[in-house]
């Protein structure tokens, strides 16, 4: 038995050599599953349209991907999943009477400009899926608006609601209802029930780090509260903010790319609280409705700033002692 | 709740098991490779040299290295620049008087020797006096298994007492410490007479000296405070115990499924370890020496167990992601997350990478720790750890050679 070692070929490593197993295929995997409560409750509401523009999505973002690869002489990726991501992201994005060709443009803006324009996965500073969709959704306004599209729905979209009737309008949307996705609005983002449960299981999973979320959500509740108390009858209640439009699919699912947020805890908090109390703002005083998109695309380009939040190394704090000259040289060195 | 939001929740990083098993001792070698890299060999050992467990091979010039010794009856088949060999031979078999006299068991306990003189006697038995502490204030018995999978710490506290015990006798009167401190695993209720013991929470990394200083003061790298493994103290207690030259190591072997505690003749041959455990090796696994998140990974099965090694493991092809030299970091921060000494590991990979060395000097690249946590995490399976040695390295031999020619800046032409 142990003559046959001396033949083997053994592989060399480097230290450290177990590892937690986490890949990114896995947490592209975990992220679609995640996902996935939220498409199938879309599809149900929205049917063939929505599997239309979520399947077209994925597959040009994937495709264009693959092609960006190829020019830029990279090895192909698609295979850890994140183009996949970023298209299903998008796709929640759209209305589900987006056209094909809006979702073709949004796709391959997302991954052409959005990512790979940066260098590949992981080295654009804003969120891949929102650059897509912010593209299209300023150039495209009518198409991308779903209370202008023809959709044979009795859906209404609760954002456009509360901005243009007041915050009384949104005693029409109980919580139950938004929960259930029957809004108006993106077509996988107005899941925000299926959406929370998945983005909650993203967290436990240890895929998205739970302080970014939380962070935002409480952000959203704090500032939408403040509103709410001020004056009830033209501002809607921290919840039906929170569960109406995409609040919750930007504090779990967009805000957490992680190359775009801080990553150190007390930075990552106040990334989220800003996050939240923007989504607010552009919802109060911004031209659009439904603020968190774009409340995410600021705080990504805020993002290094709160990276710049950090503690002293170890050992290099400020100490009481006389020894303060001594760790000086050592923070320096 | 709590561990399902934390990055690491691999039950092997407790570093209790609560499963004493006891040492077995390590098969008898075929034959033993000994490094001598820095070492001078003692004049009249060549090839053909026959030896006693005992003799004395080589000595290192440093007065802080212990000496080099066979740890066994044989002959020296070679000497090259890095190693010794020696094949064992049967002491009955040869005339009498053909193998060197085993030496004189010396008393150190009895001898009463201190200090400098104690150290310098210390060295002369093979045992490296620099890992037992440098001169402070306080020094910490370190009695956490130094890495997960690593698993003799608990077992020795009790079977090993003794030595311990003799250990800490030796170091006391070595006199470079005021007070030493048994650091043990929380519920841990071994006790030595007349050393306080600290219970520190037995998870990876708290066993990284520099951790476990900060886990029993409270605070970051204390002047006054140096820390010792459990390892070096056995070394040292077997040496003070039987009088003899160092010649055995404790190491824990593990696989994916099982582990034991050993102890080995220095030198000991991976392969014939594999073959006494009957372990047998497929295409694409990794054997690494040390523990699995510091140790090395070893190309050969005629590599062998050094005298500091720990650890010997089997990493089989398929347990763990496959590493990828050139696999870009995708900014996910985890290393930042894991890093225990809040540096960036990822901008430190980065820079030793694109070879921008002098970048690291900003991001405080020698407070690492070398806890391997930025790798194990790393969900690009980027080697980030070699990274930062890599610069570590780097920049040290950098700052070697300036210090090799004055430090007032030269006028340039
Ligand atoms: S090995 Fe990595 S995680 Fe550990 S201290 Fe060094 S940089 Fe930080
Ligand atoms: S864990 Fe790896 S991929 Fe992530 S930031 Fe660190 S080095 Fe980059």
């Amino acid at each position: 038995m142990s003559q046959s070692n001396n033949d083997i070929l053994l592989a060399i490593s480097t230290p450290p050599f177990w590892h937690c197993g986490r890949t990114i295929r896995q947490n592209s995997l975990h992220t679609l599953l995640a996902l996935a409560p939220a498409a199938a409750l879309s599809l149900i509401q929205w049917g063939v349209p929505a599997a239309r523009v979520m399947a077209l999505s994925m597959v040009a973002a994937i495709v264009t991907e693959a092609v960006c690869q190829i020019l830029m002489k990279q090895k192909l990726s698609q295979d850890n999943g994140t183009a996949a991501v970023t298209g299903l992201a998008l796709a929640f994005l759209l209305p589900a009477s987006a056209p094909w060709w809006l979702t073709l443009i949004a796709a391959v803006c997302a991954m052409g400009v959005g990512r790979m324009a940066f260098g590949g996965y992981g080295a654009n500073q804003v969120n891949a899926a929102l650059v897509g969709w912010a593209l299209v959704f300023v150039s495209f306004p009518i198409p991308m608006d779903p209370n202008a599209a023809v959709l044979h729905t009795s859906l209404a979209d609760p954002l456009f609601r509360a901005k243009f009737f007041g915050g009384a309008a949104a005693a029409d949307f109980p919580l139950a209802d938004l929960l259930l996705g029957r809004q108006l609005g993106g077509l996988g983002a107005t899941q925000t029930g299926a959406l929370f449960l998945g983005g909650l299981y993203l967290a436990l999973r240890g895929v998205i780090r739970w302080e970014i979320p939380c962070a935002f959500l409480a952000g959203t509740f704090l500032v939408a509260s403040a509103f709410h108390l001020a004056d009830p009858e033209l501002y809607a209640g921290p919840l039906f903010h929170i569960f109406s439009g995409s609040t919750v699919f930007a504090a779990f699912f967009l805000a957490t790319e992680d190359s775009c947020c801080p990553h150190r805890r007390l930075p990552m908090t106040l990334y989220g609280l800003t996050g939240g109390a923007l989504v607010m703002l552009i919802r109060v005083f911004g031209v659009y409705a439904d603020g968190a998109p774009f409340a995410v695309m600021l705080i990504n380009l805020l993002a290094p700033m709160f990276a710049l939040i950090r503690s002293h190394p170890f050992g290099t704090g400020p100490r009481k002692a006389k020894r303060t000259s001594d760790n000086e040289g050592r923070a320096r060195s | 709740m709590k561990q399902y939001f934390q990055l690491i929740k691999d039950p092997r990083f407790r570093l209790v098991q609560n499963d004493h098993r006891p040492f077995i001792d390590g098969p008898a070698p075929r034959r033993v490779r000994l490094n001598r890299e820095g070492f001078a060999m003692v004049p009249g050992v060549k090839k053909k040299t026959l030896v006693s467990p005992g003799t004395l091979l080589a000595e290192h010039p440093s007065p802080d290295k212990g000496d080099l010794h066979s740890p066994i009856y044989g002959v020296i088949t070679e000497i090259n620049a890095r190693s010794v060999f020696v094949d064992a031979m049967d002491p009955a078999e040869a005339e009498p008087g053909a193998f060197p006299p085993l030496p004189e068991p010396a008393d150190l306990l009895r001898q009463g020797l201190e200090g400098e003189e104690l150290v310098s006697a210390v060295k002369k038995l093979g045992v490296n006096t620099r890992s037992l502490g440098r001169r402070a204030k306080t020094l910490i018995v370190n009695a956490l298994n130094p890495e997960p999978g690593v698993r003799w710490a608990e077992p020795m506290l009790v079977e090993h007492a003794d030595e311990i015990r003799a250990c800490l006798e030796l170091q006391r009167r070595f006199r470079r410490a005021d007070e030493i401190l048994l650091a043990v695993p929380t519920g841990c209720s071994v006790r030595f007479s007349g050393i306080r013991a600290v219970e520190v929470e037995p998870v990876y990394p708290n066993s990284v000296n520099e951790l476990l200083i900060k886990e029993v003061t409270g605070e970051e790298a204390p002047p006054d405070v140096a820390a010792v493994g459990l390892h070096n103290v056995w070394s040292l207690g077997r040496v003070a115990l039987t009088g003899l030259p160092l010649t055995e190591t404790v190491i824990t072997i593990g696989t994916a499924s099982n582990w034991a505690n050993f102890v080995v003749k220095n030198g000991s041959l991976v392969g014939e370890l594999l073959e006494f455990l009957h372990i047998s090796l497929q295409n694409g696994d990794t054997i690494l020496r040390g523990g699995p998140l510091r140790g090395e990974s070893l190309d050969r099965l005629d590599r062998s167990i050094t005298k500091g090694a720990y650890g010997f493991f089997v990493v089989n092809a398929g347990e763990v992601p496959p590493i990828e030299g050139d696999s870009a970091c995708v900014n996910c921060g985890a290393c930042i997350v894991a890093c225990p000494t809040r540096i960036d590991p990822r901008m430190l990979s980065r820079y030793a990478e694109f070879g921008k060395y002098n970048m690291s000097r900003k991001e405080n690249f020698r407070l690492c720790v070398d806890c391997g946590l930025c790798g194990y995490v790393c969900i690009a399976r980027r080697p980030v750890l070699q990274y930062i040695r890599l610069a570590v390295k780097r920049l040290e031999e950098e700052e070697r050679l300036a210090g090799l020619t004055p430090l007032e800046p030269v006028g340039k032409a």
